[in-house]
Formats: structure tokens, sequence, C-alpha cells
């Protein structure tokens, strides 16, 4: 009784957090909202939109000893002059910050993207001083929203390569295999240059992308839209990516009460301490659960995504369930302060849905093949490899494999945990 | 059988020893006060006796039941409030109040009205939809409090419990616990307000240094400085040196200096005071205020460690 008064009490605090509910549901959605959107723009003809306005103030320069052949900023600069979007997106250089600040003011653009000088250096020193401004035009609401979600997918892109080449290198390294310093260069612009063009699909040619998808066991369910499946795969990868987020964040809550004070207040009750326990894991099941019910439905709701067979769908849902509740309570078990775990959940949980394809989940052909294997090292990987046989109608049989790997590494990592977690605070 | 018994606890962090074989007892009814300076050990013997920490050695019981052997016993029959507010903040005062008495197994419509009486207790009945994260410091102590009520303890354990708070929510709170105590409450008090023990207390234990150095009653304690006056004295220098000058003069049992406070126990004042004087007139420091003290517990604490209890 008192584990599920535990458990609920934790619901009942992420309900009223605005920082949890914006992760755990409306951030997924938001994503998967604006995807759908620069496709609906683009694949429907006469759903057209004014071209955005958009200047660029690129003053990004290289650091001395840089690994990368050209600025950050550039590759930022290029997203918004290349071809593939010219038809929705009216770009323009500026010498500076004050004078696309007098151009937004004039209405002769509505959004305005100011690289600083300093961006690439402080991105490769990990330091996050430098910041990319968005300026808009106050009036507008879309436009500034979709120019800020490409500078944050390709930041995004920028930093979580740098932790992909890192576990790479620690792989690597565990191998025996000594990693040569002078193959980063070419790892970095290998990767920048696949991530460029993974973000030119994602946003731009969703139409090409999606004809050319066949989903692994389809064959059957032929008439499926081809639209439809790749907004199934764009919400999975980032369902399954905010899961993870919110399984690590919800077991979170135990560091924050032992921070509070009302962790040491809880052991002064008459409650065993292995049922305070068990009710914090509690809610970290049941707050990923819910937030798998939410997206499931919103999703279908909103993008008419039709998840797969009832029963495929409990069991690819459950196996995510599962090995998000895992990977958080394991990873927060190493962790020791709140304020620590923000990176940790930022950098370590990125990186692995990036490996575990979650980001290009939507990509024909997806990831290159030395990335591809590296999903299934992750469970981000194999709870996607569920989704996507899911989505694509297969039966529950087609499932269990996956759903065999998601559980057991689940309940694996969420043992592991349990056990440190009790060592900590006995 | 007495409702508190600590019998011989220690606890060491690493090499510091913070509580080094402490015993004492409260009976069935009275406020018993533990009065020491910061870093005594008060907060880390209280968190033994809580089941927080582990002792070393040494045992403790609440109302008969060993920390040791019945700890889940021991701990419903104490309410603990702790020294830093532990509290939901993002929760109302009534939301926090319903999670603190469920933990402490109760259910249902007993809950409800006990929820009720405890906000009465406290004064925040017009305030409990509020949350706590918005209370002012001493509204949020007083939440704090509330929380270790709820199951009607028969002893409850309070760690410094007005420590940065106004001194009307001060008041309410030493009121509180004189009220519950009257209701036949045991209460552990701990302090580093010598007024406050003073006000409050059937007993007080002084705690310096992960030990109990004395017990008694007020007045009992009182005595062990018969006969000796204490003296805050100010100077219109920084005295290192007249401190100095000050420890050696004939007739000064103790001194010690805070905030540009110097305090000095002497057996007559009478006597001692002029040497004073002079002393300092001979270093060129001049004394700008005296203020001769009668015999309290700070000058107790002063006679016993030769250093003040004030912070
Ligand atoms: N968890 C801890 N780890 C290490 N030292 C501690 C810990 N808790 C308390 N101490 C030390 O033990 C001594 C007693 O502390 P405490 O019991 O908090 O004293 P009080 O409550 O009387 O101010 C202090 O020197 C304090 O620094
Ligand atoms: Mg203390």
């Amino acid at each position: 009784m008192k584990i599920i008064d535990i458990a609920l009490n934790d619901l009942l605090r992420s309900f009223r957090s605005a920082f949890t509910i914006g992760m755990a549901v409306v951030a997924p959605l938001m994503l998967t909202g604006l995807i759908y959107f620069a496709f609906g723009g683009l694949s429907g003809g006469d759903v057209s939109m004014n071209a955005m306005k958009v200047g660029v103030v690129n003053a990004d320069a290289l650091p001395a000893d840089s690994p990368l052949d050209a600025p950050i900023g550039d590759n930022i600069r290029a997203m918004f002059f290349d071809e593939s979007v010219e038809s929705w997106i009216e770009a323009r250089d500026y010498p500076d910050e004050a004078a696309a600040r007098a151009a937004v003011n004039a209405q002769e653009i509505g959004v305005a993207v100011i690289v600083p000088a300093d961006l690439s250096a402080s991105l490769l020193s990990d330091e996050i001083d430098a910041q990319v401004t968005i300026i808009s035009d106050p009036t507008l609401t879309i436009a500034p929203a979709v120019v800020q979600d490409m500078v944050t997918m390709m930041l995004d892109g920028v930093s979580g390569g740098g932790i992909a080449i890192q576990t790479i290198m620690e792989r690597q390294q565990a191998n025996g295999i000594q990693p040569d310093p002078a193959q980063i260069p070419g790892w970095v612009t290998r990767y920048t240059d696949w991530y460029r063009e993974f973000q030119r699909d994602l946003f731009h040619r969703p139409e090409k992308a999606a004809l050319v998808l066949t989903a692994p066991s389809a064959g059957e369910t032929e008439s499926a839209d081809p639209i439809q499946q790749m907004m199934g795969l764009t919400m999975a990868g980032q369902m399954i990516f905010f899961a993870f987020f919110t399984g690590a964040y919800a077991m979170m809550s135990i560091l924050r009460e032992d921070e509070e004070g009302t962790l040491a207040r809880l052991f002064t009750t008459p409650t065993e301490r292995a049922n305070i326990l068990a009710g914090k894991f509690l809610a970290v099941v049941l707050t990923v659960t819910l937030q798998g019910i939410v997206l499931m439905t919103a999703g279908h709701y909103a993008f008419g995504i039709a998840w797969g067979q009832p029963a495929s769908v409990a069991l690819a849902a459950l196996g995510q369930v599962l090995a998000a509740s895992g990977l958080g309570v394991l990873l927060i078990s190493f962790v020791k302060t709140s304020k620590q775990g923000g990176p940790v959940l930022g950098g370590g949980l990125t990186a692995l849905g990036m490996l575990g394809g979650l980001f290009t989940a939507n990509i024909p052909g997806g990831m290159p093949a030395a990335f591809q294997m590296l999903a299934n090292f992750t469970p981000q990987g194999w709870v996607l490899k569920g989704w996507k046989l899911s989505l694509a109608g297969a039966v529950p049989a087609d499932l269990l494999l996956p759903f065999a790997v998601a559980l057991a590494l689940g309940v694996a990592m969420f043992a592991f945990g349990a056990v440190m977690f009790k060592k900590r605070y006995s | 059988m007495n409702a508190i018994e600590v019998r011989h606890l220690k606890k060491s962090f690493g090499e510091l020893q913070a509580v080094q074989g402490v015993a004492f007892a409260a009976e069935k009814g009275e406020i018993l006060s533990l009065l020491g300076p910061n870093g005594a050990g008060k907060s880390t013997t209280i968190s033994m006796l809580s089941g927080l920490l582990a002792p070393n050695d040494g045992d403790a019981a609440i109302m008969g039941h060993s920390i040791r052997t019945e700890p889940e016993a021991a701990k419903a029959s104490l309410g603990v409030v702790p020294q830093d507010i532990a509290l939901y903040p993002d929760l109302s005062a009534r939301e926090n109040l319903v999670f603190w008495g469920k933990m402490y197994g109760l259910r249902g419509a007993a809950l409800k009205t006990r929820v009720d009486e405890v906000l009465d207790i406290i004064g925040l009945r017009d305030r409990q939809k509020d949350a706590v994260g918005k209370f002012s410091g001493g509204m949020k102590r007083r939440v704090n409090i509330g929380a270790a009520l709820l199951h009607k303890p028969q002893v409850v354990i309070m760690d410094e419990p007005t420590v940065g708070i106004d001194p009307q929510s001060r008041r309410h709170i030493l009121d509180n616990v004189k009220e519950l105590n009257r209701q036949g409450m045991t209460v552990l008090y701990t302090t580093h307000y010598m007024e406050e023990a003073a006000e409050l207390s059937d007993h007080i234990a002084i705690m310096d240094s992960g030990k109990v150095i004395a017990y008694g009653t007020h007045d009992e304690l009182i005595k062990l400085v018969n006969g000796q006056t204490r003296i805050d004295l100010t100077l219109n220098v920084e005295g290192a040196d007249v401190l100095d000058a000050w420890k050696v003069v004939e007739g000064v049992n103790g001194i010690d200096s805070t905030d540009g406070v110097v305090t000095v126990l002497v057996s007559d004042s009478n006597l001692v005071l002029p040497r004073l004087f002079e002393a300092a007139g001979k270093l060129g420091a001049r004394i700008t205020s005296v203020d001769i003290q009668e015999p309290n517990l700070e000058t107790v604490f002063l006679h016993l460690t030769g250093r003040a209890l004030r912070d």
C-alpha cells in the first residue's frame, strides 16, 4: 500500500512539473508535428506556404587545432541556403547582428540566425558558452519555431556526433584496438556528411524517402500509406527517445528527494527501505507507461498513425517500458547528484538514441553500416526494431525476438541498478 | 519506563568522532533539551534515534523499543522534525500532510480528520491549498513540524526547529511545543539558543564535541557556576592581543570572543573589572561597553568549556 502511495506521489509531482510534461509528452509530439508539417507542406501541393525569409549572420571561424575542415557555422548557414529548401526558405546573408536585427525590425526578414565567432571552438571544447541567437518577428509563430528546430537538431547532431565518436573509440579500446588519433578527422567528416544528408531527408525530401521506404514485412499489407508509415517511424523514434529520457528522469526523483531531505524523512517513518525503493521504481514504470499510452493515442489521432495489431503494439510498448525503466534505474544508480544527472542523461541518452537509430528511423537505408551494427548494442535499437515490425503490421510472433531482447536488457539493467540503490541507501 | 533512553551511542565519520558515547534519558511527558553549539553532535545523535544512521556502538530505546532490534516499532512511536525543511515544495501544505500521514499508516477518514487537526495546530488551515514552496520560512517550518505530528506520536524529536525564522513564527513554534507537551507528548528539543532551552525544558543536556558535558534542570545547571559572573565587553580595536593579556589576568576563569563581543567569566567582577581596564589600557585599547550578566546557561557553557555557546 505504501509502495503505491509513494509511486502515486511521484506521479502527482510529475503532473505538476511543466518540465516533465514538456519532456515526456510535448517535445516528442512537437518534433513529430514539425516534421509532419514540413512534410505536408511539400507533398500536398495546395498546402503550400509562403517562403520563410531567413537572415543568416555567420561569424564562426575554425579554432587553430580543429579536427574539422569547415566551421560548424558554415553547416548551419548551408542548411538555409540548400537548394532542397529554396522552395520554402529564402535566405540572405547579413554582416553582423545589428544589420540582421534591423532587417527583422524592418520586416525584410522574419527570422535571423546569428552564429557567433567562437561557436566551433566552444562546441569542440565542450563548453556551451557560445550560443546561436535567433531573432524573430514577434508576430510570427511557425517560422521561428521551424528555424529554431533546424538549428537545434544540427547542434544536437554535432554534439551527439562527438559522443558517438567517443563511444566508438572506447569500444575499440575495450577490444584492444588502439584508436589512431589521425582517424578522428575522417570520422568527424564522415559523420557530419552523413548527418547533413539525414537532416535534408528528414526535413526536405520526405516524399522521396517515403516512396522508397519498404517496411520489413509489409508484403501482405501493401496498401499501407507510405506517408503514414513514415510518420509512424518518425513518431516511434521520438517516442522511444523521450521514453528513455523520461525513465531516467523519473528515477532521478530519488536523487532530488535525497537532496531535499524528504528521502531521509521517509526513512524516519515506519516504512521499510525496500518498500520505499520499490515505490520509486514503480513510479518510473508507471510514468513511462502513461507516457507511452498518451503518445500512442495522440500520435494516432494527430498524425493518423496506425501502430499495428493490438497484440504486437502491446509487445512493442511493453518492451519499451521495460527497457526504458531498466536503463533509467541503471543510469541513475551511477549518478551522485541531480546536478550531475542532467549531462549524464543528455549526453548518454542522446548518444545511445543516435546509435540506436532513433533519429534516422524514417530514412531509407538507415545509417551507415557501422552505425547500424552498433544499434544492436543499445536497448533503444531493439525497441525500435519492435516498433518497426509492429508499424509494418507484423504478427506478435514476429516481435518475439526484439521483445525478448528488450525484456532481458530491461530486467538485467533494472536488477543491477536496484542492487546498487539498495547498497547506497542501506 | 523512560520515553527516551539513550545508552552509550557512538558514531564516527571516518576519523571524526561526531558522537562519543552519549547517554541520557527523557522521562515520559517532559521536555528535554539538547543544548550545544554547531557541530556538537546533536543532529547526529538524533539521526541515530530516528533510524537514519546506524550507531557504531550503543543503543537507544523509544517507548521501550530498541532502535536496533525493533526499529519499526520505535519509529512508529516517534515523530521527527528534521533540522532542514523536508517537504515537497511543489505540493500544497495539505497534500504534504496527507502524504506523510499515509507513510505513518493513516488512511481514509481518520487521515482527513487528523490532517485538519494538524492544520489547526500549526495555524495554516486557511493556507492549506497553497504550495509549500511559496511559503515563508516560518510557515514552512510549521508544516515541517506538522508532518511529524500526524500519527500522534508519544515522542517528538525536534532538531533546531526555529533556526533562521522571524520572531513571530518562532513564538508560534515555541508555544506549539509547550502545547504538545501539555497534551502529553514527550519532546526532545535540540537547540543552540540557550533562551529556548531555558524557557522550554524540564531537563537540559549540554552537548559539546560529541559528548554530554552536563545534565540537569535549569537551576541545577546554573548552580554549577555559583558565585561566578559573566561580563560582556566590547573594545574600540580588534583585540587579539588584548584577549591574550586578559586570559592571564587573575580571577578570569574563562574567555571567548565572537562578533566583536568578548565574554569573560569571573569570580568577582568588582575585583577583576579594574584589572581588565588596566590590561587593555597598557595595550592602548579602550573598553567601549561593559555588560554584567546574571549567570545563565551561556555562563555555564563558558565555565565548562572555556568557549561561548552563541554562533
Ligand atoms: N554525514 C556526515 N559526514 C561527515 N561528517 C559529518 C556528517 N554529519 C555530521 N558530520 C560532522 O559531525 C559533527 C557533528 O555534526 P552535527 O551532529 O550535525 O552537529 P550539530 O547538529 O550539533 O550542529 C560535525 O563536525 C559535522 O561536521
Ligand atoms: Mg544540527
